[in-house]
C-alpha cells in the first residue's frame, strides 16, 4: 500500500498548532515515517498539490482566502481542521463583534485600506470539513490519536462530555467555588482541564460539546455574579461563531 | 468486638511507623473554597499531613479501587496476534475513611465480585487496608444518617473514633489487628470510654439529621417505580449541563468506558478503561449510533433510578450513601437526592 500523502496549510493563525506537530519529539519521526509529507511550510521546503490528507490551521478572515481553501478542498480526499482558529474561529472571531473598519485601522494604521478583511470564520463555514482537532493550540496526544485513526481508516473518537469530567478526575477545586467563573460545563473535554489544573479557568477553546446546555450555563454564570454583558463576553471569546451560525 | 485505645500523642507515632513500611494515603487539606477548607485524598509522607477532622472530601477514595484511567490489556496485532492481561496493584493503607464511604466500598466489593468478577478490581482491593474514622463534622449537604450509612459493621480493617483525649480503635479484621500490634502503642478500654464512643457517635449522627429523607429509605424502590412519569424529571433536567460531575464525585458510581489504543507502528497497543458516567450525553450510545437515553430527562432520571431502585434490587440497599457530594458540586444545584426523593414522596402522598 502506498503511504498516504499529507500536506499542511495555514490561514489566519499563529502557527501554534503546526508548531505542536513539529514538537512531537520522538513521535514526530514515526508520524513522518508513516506518511509522505508533501507540503509543510513550518518544517520543510517544497510543495506539491498531489495529496490525500490536508491539515488546515487558522481561520478564514478575507474573501481572498476562499479560492485557496476551495483548491485545498478539491485536492484533498480528507480535510482536517486543526486548532481552535480552524475549528471554531478561535480568538480571531473577536473582531466580528467590533467595527471592522476600526479594527483594520488599529492593526494596520494608515495603510489599513491595503488590507482587506471580512468577519472571521472557521474552515467549516467555507468548505465541508471531515475532521476537527480542537484546542488552542491542539494537544499533541490528541493529534497523534487522530492521526493513527486516519492511518487505520477509522473515525477518531473525540470526547463529547464537558471539561468538568476531566477536571473532577484531575481533583481540582471547582473555580466557581473560589470566586471565579468557567466555561468548562459546556466545553468539549479532552485537554485534561489543563487550564484549571494550572490555576486558571476554562475559557472554552475546545468549543462546545455537541449539545451544550448554554441556557443553564448562562444561569450558572449569572448565579455566580456575572452581568449579562460579561456572560456574553465569556461566550464570545471562543464560541461566538455559534451565535451567528444558529 | 475488639476495642483498643490510642492516646492522641501516640497516633502520630503509629502513622510514622506505618509510613516507614507502607504507602499511606489519607485526607489532606487542599485550598480554601467559599465553603471553607477543601479536602482530598493523597499520599501521606509525614504524620502532620494527615487530617482526621474533615467533614467530607471533594472526591471519594474510589480512585484507589478503580483508577480514573486504567490499562487492562496489551495486545499485538502483527506479526502474530497476542493478548496479555495487565493487572496492577500495590499494597497501600488508606487512613481516614468515613463510614458512608466505607459502605460505598462494601457495595463495590459486592458488585465487582459477583456475576462476572473483575480481576483488576479484586487484585487491587486485596492489597488495600482501610482505616476508617468516625466523622467529627458534618458537611452542609450530607444526609448519610438517613441512608443507613452512619456506621458500618464491616469493611474496615481498623475503625477510629475521636473521644477527646484519645482515639478508640475497633479491630475489624486480623490484618488490622496485626497492624495495631506491630505499629501502635495501644492500651485497653474502660467501660466509661466505651460509653463515650456511643455518646460521641450519637451526637454526630444527630448533627446529620438536619438534612434527611422524610420517609424510610427502604421505601425508595416503590416510590421510584411509582414516579417514573413524574414531571419533576423534566423540570430538574432542563437545567442539567450533562457535565457528569454528579457521577465523578459519587462514591458508588463505578461505570467505565473501554477503548483500544494502538501505537504509531500499528502493530501493537493497549486496552484501557476510564471512568464514565450516566449523565454524559453519549453514555448510552451504541455502535449503530442509537442512543438509548437521548434526552437529558431520561439520563437525569436514570441516575436516581440506579441509586434508589435498580441497584436496590441487587444490593438490598440504596446505592446512595448520602455523602452529599453530588448536591454540593452540581453547579445548577439539581442533583441533590434528598430534595428529589422528598419531592417525589410529596407528590405521591
Ligand atoms: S488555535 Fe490557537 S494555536 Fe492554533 S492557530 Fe489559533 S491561536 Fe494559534
Ligand atoms: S472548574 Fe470549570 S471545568 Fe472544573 S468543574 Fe468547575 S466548572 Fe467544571
Ligand atoms: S481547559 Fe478549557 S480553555 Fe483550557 S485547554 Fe481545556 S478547553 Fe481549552
Ligand atoms: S452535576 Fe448536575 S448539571 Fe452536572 S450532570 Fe449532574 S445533574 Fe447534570
Ligand atoms: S448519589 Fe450523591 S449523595 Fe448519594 S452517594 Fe452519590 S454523590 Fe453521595
Amino acid at each position: 500500500m502506498d503511504k498516504p500523502r499529507v500536506a499542511f496549510f495555514d490561514f489566519a493563525s499563529c502557527e501554534g498548532d503546526q508548531l505542536q506537530i513539529v514538537n512531537l519529539e520522538e513521535d514526530l519521526l514515526k508520524v513522518v515515517g508513516a506518511v509522505d509529507v508533501v507540503s509543510f511550510r513550518e518544517a520543510m521546503k517544497g510543495h506539491s498539490d498531489n495529496y490525500d490528507i490536508a491539515f488546515v490551521e487558522g481561520s478564514i478572515t478575507r474573501r481572498s482566502d476562499e479560492p485557496r481553501l476551495l483548491e485545498i478542498r478539491k485536492n484533498a480526499k480528507i480535510l482536517v481542521a486543526i486548532g481552535a482558529c480552524a475549528t471554531i474561529g478561535g480568538v480571531n472571531l473577536l473582531k466580528n463583534f467590533q467595527d471592522l473598519e476600526s479594527v483594520r485601522k488599529f492593526v494596520y494604521g494608515d495603510k489599513f485600506f491595503q488590507y482587506e478583511t471580512y468577519p472571521a470564520r472557521p474552515i467549516k463555514a467555507v468548505v465541508p470539513v471531515d475532521l476537527e482537532i480542537h484546542q488552542c493550540p491542539i494537544n499533541r496526544d490528541e493529534f497523534v490519536m487522530a492521526f493513527k485513526a486516519l492511518l487505520m481508516g477509522k473515525k477518531p473518537e473525540f470526547p463529547n462530555y464537558p471539561v468538568c469530567e476531566d477536571c473532577k478526575k484531575a481533583e481540582n477545586i471547582c473555580v466557581f467555588e473560589m470566586g471565579m467563573t468557567c466555561m468548562g460545563p459546556v466545553t468539549r473535554a479532552g485537554c485534561g482541564a489543563c487550564c484549571v489544573v494550572e490555576g486558571s479557568v476554562c475559557w472554552g477553546c475546545r468549543g462546545f460539546i455537541d449539545h451544550p446546555n448554554a441556557d443553564s450555563e448562562r444561569e450558572v454564570l449569572a448565579k455566580y455574579g456575572l452581568s449579562v454583558g460579561d456572560i456574553l463576553k465569556k461566550f464570545r471569546l471562543y464560541t461566538g461563531f455559534s451565535e451567528v451560525s444558529k | 468486638m475488639e476495642l483498643k485505645k490510642i492516646d492522641k500523642p501516640d497516633l502520630g507515632l503509629f502513622l510514622q511507623n506505618l509510613i516507614k513500611d507502607f504507602q499511606v494515603e489519607g485526607v489532606k487539606r487542599k485550598g480554601q473554597s467559599v465553603y471553607g477548607q477543601s479536602f482530598f485524598y493523597g499520599s501521606i509522607n509525614a504524620p502532620d499531613e494527615l487530617c482526621l477532622d474533615f467533614d467530607c472530601t471533594t472526591m471519594p477514595p474510589k480512585k484507589y479501587f478503580i483508577p480514573p484511567k486504567e490499562e487492562l490489556l496489551k495486545f499485538t496485532i502483527a506479526p502474530k496476534p497476542e493478548v496479555a492481561e495487565v493487572i496492577e496493584s500495590k499494597p497501600l493503607i488508606i487512613f481516614g475513611v468515613h463510614p458512608y464511604d466505607l459502605k460505598a466500598v462494601n457495595q463495590m466489593d459486592k458488585i465487582f465480585s459477583e456475576g462476572n468478577p473483575d480481576p483488576n478490581y479484586l487484585k487491587r482491593r486485596e492489597g488495600i487496608l482501610l482505616i476508617g474514622v468516625d466523622p467529627t463534622k458534618v458537611s452542609p449537604r450530607s444526609f448519610w444518617n438517613s441512608m443507613e450509612a452512619a456506621s458500618v459493621s464491616s469493611g474496615f480493617d481498623l475503625m477510629l473514633t475521636d473521644i477527646g483525649e484519645s482515639y478508640l480503635v475497633e479491630v475489624g479484621t486480623d490484618k488490622g489487628g496485626n497492624l495495631l500490634k506491630k505499629y501502635a502503642k495501644v492500651s485497653s478500654v474502660t467501660k466509661e470510654e466505651e460509653q463515650k464512643r456511643i455518646d460521641v457517635r450519637s451526637k454526630i449522627w444527630n448533627m446529620c439529621k438536619k438534612r434527611a429523607l422524610n420517609f424510610p429509605m427502604r421505601e425508595l424502590p416503590s416510590l421510584l417505580v411509582n414516579s417514573l412519569n413524574s414531571p419533576l424529571w423534566d423540570e430538574k433536567a432542563s437545567k442539567c449541563l450533562s457535565c457528569v460531575t454528579c457521577n465523578m464525585v459519587c462514591p458508588t458510581c463505578y461505570c467505565f468506558d473501554v477503548w483500544d489504543d494502538v501505537e504509531l507502528d500499528l502493530t501493537h497497543g493497549q486496552r484501557y478503561r476510564r471512568w464514565d458516567g450516566c449523565l454524559a450525553s453519549d453514555f448510552a450510545k451504541v455502535a449503530t449510533g442509537e442512543n438509548f437515553r437521548e434526552t437529558r430527562a431520561a439520563r437525569y432520571r436514570h441516575r436516581f433510578l440506579r441509586k434508589g431502585q435498580y441497584l436496590f434490587s441487587k444490593l438490598n440497599d440504596a446505592a446512595c450513601v448520602g455523602c452529599g457530594r453530588c448536591a454540593a458540586y452540581c453547579l445548577p444545584d439539581i442533583a441533590d437526592p434528598v430534595d428529589v426523593f422528598n419531592r417525589l414522596k410529596e407528590a405521591v402522598k
